[in-house]
This record gives C-alpha cells, sequence and structure tokens, in this order.
C-alpha cells in the first residue's frame, strides 16, 4: 500500500491555510466532477482522489494525524489511542456527494477507516449500478436472457436482439436500494458486441466475402452461404466479376426492438484462381487466351 | 402514471434537505418537469436522476441556476456526441476490425 500525497493532489504546499485548501477542492472539483465528465473513468478517478485529499485536509484532526503519521502510517494507532482518550465528541458535518464520491484508498481506510464520518446526509433514491455485458455478434443476433450478478444479485434480463455495440440500456429499479420510501437505484448495463471470425456488421446489415471457383464464376451456376440464420443457395450469373456484390434482403442483422424487421446481407464474391493445373488444363487455358 | 412513480415534492425537500423554492425555480427553468395530481405536485421517479444532478452540481460546486442551465445543455450536447461517436466509431470497426 502506498503513501498518498494529499497536498500533492490539491497542488497546495503543507502550510496551506483552510481558504487555500477550500479553494484548491473546489477549482479542481469544477475540472474533474463527474456530473461534468460523464462516461469518463480518469475523471471519475481523479475526483475521488480529490475528494479523499479533502476530507483529510479540511478536517483539522484528520489533518493533524495524516502530517504526523502520514509517511508512516502503521504507526497512526497511537495517534488514535491519544484521541480516544481526549474523548472529543461530535464528527464533522458530512457533504453530500450523492452517487459520484464512493471509494477511498487503502491508505485512507487503514488511518481512518472506512468512509465518512457520522454527519453523512442518507440517500434517499439508491444508488445507480453499472454493469458491462460481452457479447458475440451471434449472441445479438437473438433475444434472449442472461443473468448478471449485480452487488451479489443475481438479475436476469432479457437481451433484447439487435444492440448496438456500446449500447446501454437502463433497468429502472434494479439498482441499489432506496432509503427513508426513496426509489431503488437504476441498472445502467453497456453491451460490448466482439466482432466475428466471419459476418461484419455495419447497423442493422452484415457483410460477408463468399469463396467463388473461376468456372461458377464464368458460367454461372448456384452458391450456398451461410447467413445467420441458416445456409441459402445463391444463383450466381454468368461472367460474375470478382467483388461484385449482391444483397440477400432480410437476411442482415435483426432491428432493434422490431420484431420481424432485419437489415440485407451483403455477399461479396472472391473468385479464386484454380491453381495446381494439370497439363491439359494448361493447355485449355492457353487455346482459351488465343481464342 | 403508477403512484410509485410519483414523488410527492414535499417528501423529496424534506429527503434532500432542500427548499420547496428551489423546486419550484428549477421548474421555472424547464430544468425539471412536476406533475399536478390533485392539490398536490410530484415529481416523476424517472426525473429523480437528473435533479440529484443538479443539486450535486449547486452544492458541491457551487453554481448558480443559469449556470446549470448551461451546463445542463452543454451535457445533452455531450450525450448527442457521444452517441454518435459510438455510431462512427462502430462503422469505423467496419473497415478497421482491429479497432
Amino acid at each position: 500500500m502506498a503513501f498518498v500525497d494529499y497536498y500533492q493532489i490539491l497542488g497546495l504546499d503543507k502550510n496551506a491555510d483552510d481558504k487555500a485548501i477550500k479553494n484548491a477542492y473546489r477549482k479542481l472539483a469544477r475540472k474533474y466532477h463527474p456530473d461534468l465528465n460523464p462516461n469518463d473513468k480518469e475523471a471519475q478517478k481523479k475526483f475521488q482522489e480529490l475528494n479523499e485529499a479533502n476530507e483529510v485536509l479540511s478536517d483539522p484532526e484528520k489533518r493533524k494525524k495524516y502530517d504526523k503519521y502520514g509517511k508512516d502510517w502503521q504507526h497512526s494507532e497511537e495517534f488514535e489511542r491519544a484521541r480516544q482518550a481526549r474523548s472529543q465528541a461530535g464528527g464533522q458535518e458530512g457533504q453530500w456527494y450523492g452517487g459520484s464520491s464512493e471509494g477511498f484508498s487503502d491508505f485512507f481506510e487503514s488511518m481512518f477507516g472506512s468512509g465518512f464520518g457520522g454527519g453523512r446526509q442518507a440517500r434517499f433514491r439508491g444508488q445507480d449500478y453499472q454493469a458491462e455485458i460481452h457479447l458475440g455478434l451471434r449472441d445479438a443476433y437473438e433475444t434472449h436472457k442472461q443473468t448478471l450478478t449485480v452487488n451479489g444479485k443475481n438479475i436476469r434480463i432479457t437481451v433484447p436482439a439487435g444492440v448496438e455495440n456500446g449500447q446501454t440500456i437502463k433497468i429502472a429499479g434494479h439498482g441499489g436500494p432506496g432509503s427513508n420510501g426513496g426509489p431503488n437505484g437504476d441498472l445502467y448495463i453497456t453491451f460490448s458486441v466482439g466482432a466475428d471470425e466471419k459476418f461484419r456488421r455495419s447497423g442493422n446489415d452484415l457483410h460477408l466475402k463468399a469463396d467463388l471457383d473461376l468456372y461458377t464464376a464464368v458460367l454461372g451456376g448456384e452458391l450456398v452461404v451461410e447467413t445467420l440464420s441458416g445456409k441459402v443457395k445463391l444463383p450466381v450469373k454468368p461472367e460474375t466479376q470478382n467483388g461484385s456484390v449482391v444483397r440477400l434482403k432480410g437476411k442482415g442483422f435483426p432491428v432493434y426492438k422490431q420484431d420481424g424487421h432485419f437489415g440485407d446481407l451483403y455477399v461479396t464474391f472472391d473468385v479464386k484462381i484454380p491453381t495446381n493445373l494439370t497439363d491439359r488444363q494448361k493447355e485449355l487455358f492457353t487455346e482459351l487466351s488465343k481464342s | 402514471m403508477e403512484n410509485d412513480q410519483l414523488i410527492a415534492i414535499e417528501v423529496f425537500c424534506t429527503s434532500y434537505d432542500v427548499e420547496y423554492a428551489f423546486v419550484e425555480s428549477l421548474q421555472e427553468r424547464d430544468l425539471i418537469e412536476t406533475v399536478i395530481v390533485g392539490d398536490a405536485r410530484f415529481l416523476q421517479v424517472p426525473q429523480l436522476n437528473r435533479i440529484e444532478r443538479i443539486i450535486r452540481l449547486h452544492r458541491e460546486l457551487d453554481i448558480n441556476l443559469e449556470g446549470i442551465e448551461a451546463i445542463q445543455g452543454l451535457l445533452s450536447r455531450i450525450e448527442h456526441l457521444d452517441r454518435e461517436i459510438a455510431t462512427l466509431r462502430n462503422r469505423l470497426q467496419f473497415y478497421e476490425p482491429g479497432l
């Protein structure tokens, strides 16, 4: 566990007075406050550090303890015993941070115990929870149930077909419990949809590269291609060029929350030139080249 | 609308230690919406997240309501841009799958 330099976090020297601490905290809090930096994990981490530094340096008793034992925090118990002997009652007035300032460093908890002192205001609405679900492209193709564990509780959710990579859905009331008659918080689930080795997705459309032998490309015929709903037989026109694309309507990805609606599947032909030709085949190609 | 989706403003004010007038001023500025049922005024539960954020900005950062109005507008724009970036990133991944 590393020593945390609270003065450095707030950009202050050790002689800073209360006003300077307050000003430094306010200035940096305005920069890194999670409400002003949505989805920015770095800002959130920085804000937690700021809160921790402010929690210690703005409280005379904590600051005194930190200044005396900060670098030598293992011996802070002596301070604690002396403090209890003085029997000073009452805690500092708590600050209300909503859901934005949870989590203290091990260093803080080792010196001061966990969390804020007694004066903190009770929450009304429960805390919002965040979760991430990783899916393969084929998993996101079909509506399915999935169980996830959030804060030790199993929650079974329905993942609708067609979710996008990076999409976040809110499940109301599945966050932390409310208090004093307040409602539960919400659960926000962000989907991370991975790539597939065969199919590439563009919105609701899918793209597939299909190998086509030279003879079928030249003379025409049929090709069986894989789609996410099963194999289909695809007619191939004579003289099909390498890289040409055909569209299979409705064989793409399901449209999110629109049952029965699908994007299209675009198949790009990758014409394969035969290899290991026999002498006879070479003769025939030579003949063709002269015709 | 179900009643468990409504919070009486008085209850809200007590729980969050804010003045009734503060909630009224948020409504006057269209920062939140309230619902009147009978003689009483209520907040809708889905609004709580938004109003909690306003209170945090006001209390923790000393930002006045004019500032909060401006921030709310900018946050909406950020949200919109974030969605656009996610869409464009997904589209870019189509051309560069390793991204």
